[in-house]
């Protein structure tokens, strides 16, 4: 082979080289295992902390078995315990980490039962003018057995 | 043949960074070739899974519930205007001008703020990442840091993400935004976490109406298979190629 192209080789395979040398250091290891991407994060996405815990967890183990039963027999069971009560993932764990109590103003009933023209005319709408006097929902309604007391 | 020390050490030195090369070639060939066919390590098993999401339109009460079951769940950054899930109003009014808002993404209700006697028709539209099966977003990521996982999840590595903004750009739904405390772009991921364990997305749990299904579209029976069998379904921009995931009841022409 001339020694010119010796030389011209040799500078490339040294350049191929470092190319391979620096990206192993500067690529994640887990980079490429599934594809495009960081395969570890997949890893790092699903050990996110869990917040809402679903409302099976309130009624087993004794804990809240009684307002459970009479909830899940009424019109209010497609309303999960947390959609009100908030998250409670920290208080299953931890019995002593209350959650806040829930927000039972007319305004939060409101949110979905305060008439409004874009709602399904078929929900259960009232106007908040005319109807209840200002008083709390709460009051005359029962939230977790919704029909009159 | 007498072998100088000179060469000796010429040819030892080519041998051994030849030897590397060729090494480090073969092993970056050979992962990348096979390891596509397993799963991340865990119970969950992302080969028996592909994943879908039905919004019945015509059930929605805009309480917006879903919206902020998302931002306590996955913390979002509860008081700046970004949103992973929200809910959008629309109302024609008898003028013909159709009103679109979303005040706070839902989160606080929608106050009243035209006259409803104005108003000709009205309804709400829960929006959501469609978790396109061919996403924008993760075609304009510079560095690999979006990505479609093999149960057909979008998920950002927020650890890789360098905050360009790009896929923000690039996604036509408006479902990514920018979140300032992770300085990484941030989406819907449909509650990977939750997901994972069996459990439901934040949202589907919280919606008290049942507007929002969640479902796996490889198991047969799942809530999500029957909708799509039975109902009447579109999709949002379905002229864009994206091919989204998340199927909609009742969709009207007026959204986007």
């Amino acid at each position: 082979m001339q020694p010119h192209l010796k030389k011209a080789f040799t500078l490339l395979a040294l350049v191929i080289i470092a190319f391979i040398f620096v990206r192993s250091l500067v690529v994640p290891s887990s980079f490429g295992q599934y594809g495009w991407y960081r395969g570890d994060s997949l890893g790092d996405i699903r050990n996110f902390p869990v917040e809402y815990a679903g409302s099976t967890s309130c009624g087993e183990e004794n804990c809240h078995k009684n307002i459970y039963s009479v909830w899940i027999k009424d019109r209010h069971k497609t309303v999960n315990c947390e959609t009100c009560h908030g998250p409670s993932e920290k208080h299953v764990n931890n019995i002593r980490e209350m959650p806040e109590p829930a927000n039972d103003s007319r305004d939060y009933c409101g949110l979905c039962h305060f008439k409004r023209v874009a709602r399904p005319t078929t929900f259960p709408q009232i106007d908040p003018d005319v109807h209840g006097e200002n008083m709390r929902c709460t009051y005359c309604h029962n939230p977790h057995k919704p029909w009159f007391i | 043949m007498e072998v100088t020390r000179r060469k000796f050490t010429k040819i030892g030195c080519k041998v051994i960074l030849g030897a590397a090369a060729v090494s480090a070639i073969i092993e970056s060939v050979v992962t990348n070739g096979t390891a596509a066919e397993n799963s991340p390590a865990g119970e969950y098993d992302w080969n028996e899974h592909f994943w879908g999401y039905v919004v019945d339109t015509r059930k929605c009460i805009g309480c917006g519930r879903c919206a902020n079951a998302c931002k306590l769940e996955n913390d979002v950054p509860f008081d700046e205007p970004v949103y992973r899930t929200w809910v959008e109003r629309y109302r024609t009014k008898r003028d013909g001008e159709v009103v679109i808002d979303s005040p706070n993404g839902s989160i606080n209700g929608f106050p009243e703020d035209i006259p409803p006697e104005e108003v000709k028709k009205a309804f709400y539209v829960p929006k959501i990442c469609n978790h396109c099966d061919n996403p924008p977003c993760v075609q304009v990521c510079p560095v690999g840091a979006t990505f479609a996982t093999k149960d057909g999840v979008v998920l950002v590595d927020y650890q890789y993400c360098i905050g360009c903004r790009y896929c923000i750009q690039g996604c036509p739904y408006g479902a990514r935004y920018f979140n300032t405390e992770k300085g990484t772009a941030d989406k819907c991921t449909w509650c990977y976490h939750r997901i994972t364990k069996g459990l439901l997305p934040a949202c589907v749990q919280a919606c008290p109406t049942g507007a929002r299904k969640f479902g796996d579209l490889k198991d047969p029976d799942s809530i999500v298979n029957k909708i799509l069998d039975e109902e009447r379904i579109n999709v949002l921009k379905l002229d864009l190629g994206t091919k989204p995931k998340v199927y909609y009841i009742g969709l009207d022409r007026e959204v986007r």
